[in-house]
């Protein structure tokens, strides 16, 4: 751990490995694959930063999270949070932290919200006469108090999000990690959500709040500062502006086409000003034909009409073209994809 | 240990699995059926009795009431065991690593458990005897109620302590039911639950003194039947608050280190 800083959360060398096992049959001899989920990963976030992570899924993102909120172990390396070493001093982490995960779980559903609220103010050994004032406070700053006397299992999948939250937040935690809070959450539930984690933990309390996501705009939206984890390795640490600046080019060129082939994007990749031709998931038709999307990183606007022309003669028919500098989302497909 | 976290983890297990009307009906009609399912088991025993050997006294025991008090114990016992499920009910109902995020004391949280599963062993208690008060005919002979009651309260404490043990388990693996299950038949044999342990094969005996559930029997056997007196049933008095201290002490140190290699295996999250 770095002396006299002002780190949060200091991650070094941090590597895990996951072990699957099979066998052919039940009494078939053992064969053990390793799967590397991280490694190698060093980042640190300062005090009160909301620092975001951010990669596909499976890139090991929760892995991350749940080593420093100390619910697993790292295969070698070390991760400190507030200077306290997230293994040999777990119990002490665990007092000042606390983890939020997308989904559903991690209440208990036959006991009412307030319910919920008072069992972990007692398991963080909240004092007493903080209990009431914290739980009905977190409750009206959630919008539940209406709702707090009813059993979890009949609220609503933002009520169980928002009160998940509140969970979080029962031990006032110096530290906060927010495991895609907004998964499968409506549009302005999960636009609440984020400005109540921007304005009130953030910006009000002074929190660190380490985000994970792979919403592109939640985190262009959220975060001082973003790390790109590809198949478990961060690949690119920044502020989203730097990172943009920092890009291959300064502009990206979308296009919506179809009839693309193999050889139209080997034509593209190799024509004047184009740095990387990226094809990303995009479900849409037109006249009955699928409709690909192409994101191209150019040197210069200059590049658009040899890209038009290229899928002219590629006798692809161009549905819409969009010419913007680079994005988040941009950076994420560049650090993250592999073609 | 905090008491607050007993207190919680008691009222949090009463209140998801026990406070409802069509449970505390069951958990009442169960046990009643399984009074009645005693009385025309043991009916054809009524007024034989069963010759129980300890520390060179012999005690003269009414068999169905021998049979009774080792199926309550036994029950007990079990309920135990059951309480150390109740990981893995967290584990099957996405809790657990929310209560493992806590700095909480597991044994805390277990000792909660226990004391929720206790509750409601009592319906059944309750049920059984009176029971086997209203339809059995059996000599109750108690001479020193405090010895009765240290009887009952030290084997509760020792077998609360081993089912602490048994957690560890739990939290480690999805499947410590399985291991769980398999230890139950071989201690219903070998605690003499069934037969007076001086039938028992002289090379298992050594077994049967590792586990609180023998001298339990012995000591509720005595005191409630044959009427002992405290000096009578200090032997197992003794060896009951020993193996509650060691197995009190073995569960922190197990429950640690299950919790910490379920960590380096990654298992919390399994179900």
């Amino acid at each position: 751990m770095s002396q006299g800083s002002n780190l949060a959360v200091e991650a070094r060398q941090l590597s895990r490995d996951y072990m699957s096992t099979k066998r052919k049959h039940v009494f078939g001899k053992k064969t053990t694959t390793t799967i590397r989920a991280l490694d190698n990963v060093d980042f640190e976030i300062q005090e009160g930063e909301l620092f975001g992570l951010l990669g596909p899924n499976g890139a090991g993102k929760t892995t991350t999270v749940k080593i420093l909120c100390t619910l697993l172990e790292p295969t070698s390396g070390h991760a400190f949070v507030k200077g306290l070493d997230v293994v040999k001093q777990a119990r002490q982490v665990q007092r000042i932290v606390n983890m939020v995960a997308g989904g559903e779980r991690m209440l208990y559903y036959r006991l009412t919200g307030r319910e919920n609220l008072r069992y972990f103010a007692e398991l963080y050994n909240v004092p007493k006469r903080d209990v009431k004032a914290r739980v009905e406070t977190l409750l009206e700053l959630m919008g539940l108090v209406d709702r707090a006397d009813d059993e979890v299992e009949k609220y609503s999948k933002g009520m169980k999000q928002r009160l998940q939250v509140c969970r979080g937040m029962i031990n006032d935690p110096q530290v906060l990690f927010l495991d895609e809070p907004t998964l499968g959450l409506d549009v302005n539930i999960a636009k609440d959500l984020r400005k109540f984690i921007c304005e009130k933990i953030v910006y009000e309390q002074g929190k660190t709040v380490l985000l994970t996501t792979h919403y592109m705009y939640e985190a262009e939206e959220m975060c001082g500062r973003v790390g790109f984890l590809s198949k478990g390795k961060l690949v690119a640490v920044g502020r989203p502006e730097e990172l943009k600046r920092k890009a291959p080019s300064g502009f990206s060129i979308e296009i919506l086409a179809t009839r693309l082939t193999d050889e139209t994007l080997t034509g593209l990749q190799k024509l004047e000003l184009v740095k990387k031709v990226l094809t990303t998931d995009y479900e849409g038709e037109a006249e009955g034909e699928k409709v690909d999307r192409l994101i191209i990183n150019v040197d210069s606007d200059k590049a658009v009409p040899k890209v038009l022309s290229h899928l002219a003669a590629q006798h692809c028919r161009v549905v819409s073209v969009n010419l913007r500098g680079p994005t988040l989302e941009d950076l994420f497909m560049l650090y993250t994809s592999e073609k | 240990m905090s008491t607050r976290v007993i207190l919680a983890e008691a009222t949090k297990s009463l209140k998801i699995y026990f406070f409802s009307s069509r449970t505390l009906f069951w958990t009442l009609a169960l046990p009643l059926a399984n009074g009645l399912y005693l009385y025309f088991l043991y009916l054809p025993f009524a007024a034989k009795s069963v010759d129980l050997q300890f520390s060179g006294t012999s005690y003269k025991i009414d068999l169905v009431g021998f049979t009774v008090v080792g199926q309550l114990l036994y029950t007990f016992f079990t309920m135990m065991l059951l309480a150390g499920a109740a990981f893995e009910a967290e584990r099957w109902q996405g809790t657990l690593e929310t209560v493992l995020l806590s700095p909480a004391n597991r044994i805390a949280i277990l000792l909660g458990g226990a004391l929720a599963n206790a509750f409601n062993y009592m319906w059944m208690l309750a049920a059984l005897v009176l029971s086997w008060v209203a339809f059995i005919r059996t000599n109750i002979f108690i001479a020193d109620p405090l010895a009765l009651s240290l009887s009952f309260l030290l084997s509760y404490t020792a077998i609360v302590a081993l089912g602490m043990c048994f957690e560890a388990f739990f939290i480690y693996s999805r499947r410590g039911s399985i291991v769980v299950a398999s230890f139950q038949e071989p201690i219903m044999f070998l605690s003499g639950q069934v037969f007076p342990l001086q039938s028992m094969p002289s090379f298992l005996l050594p077994l049967s003194y590792l586990l609180p559930l023998t001298f339990g029997l012995v000591a509720v056997r005595l005191t409630m039947l044959g009427g002992a007196t405290l000096s009578d049933v200090a032997v197992p008095l003794a060896a009951l608050a020993l193996m509650t201290l060691i197995f009190s002490v073995l569960a922190a140190f197990m429950v640690d280190y299950a919790e910490r290699r379920a960590k380096a295996k990654a298992t919390l999250t399994m179900f």
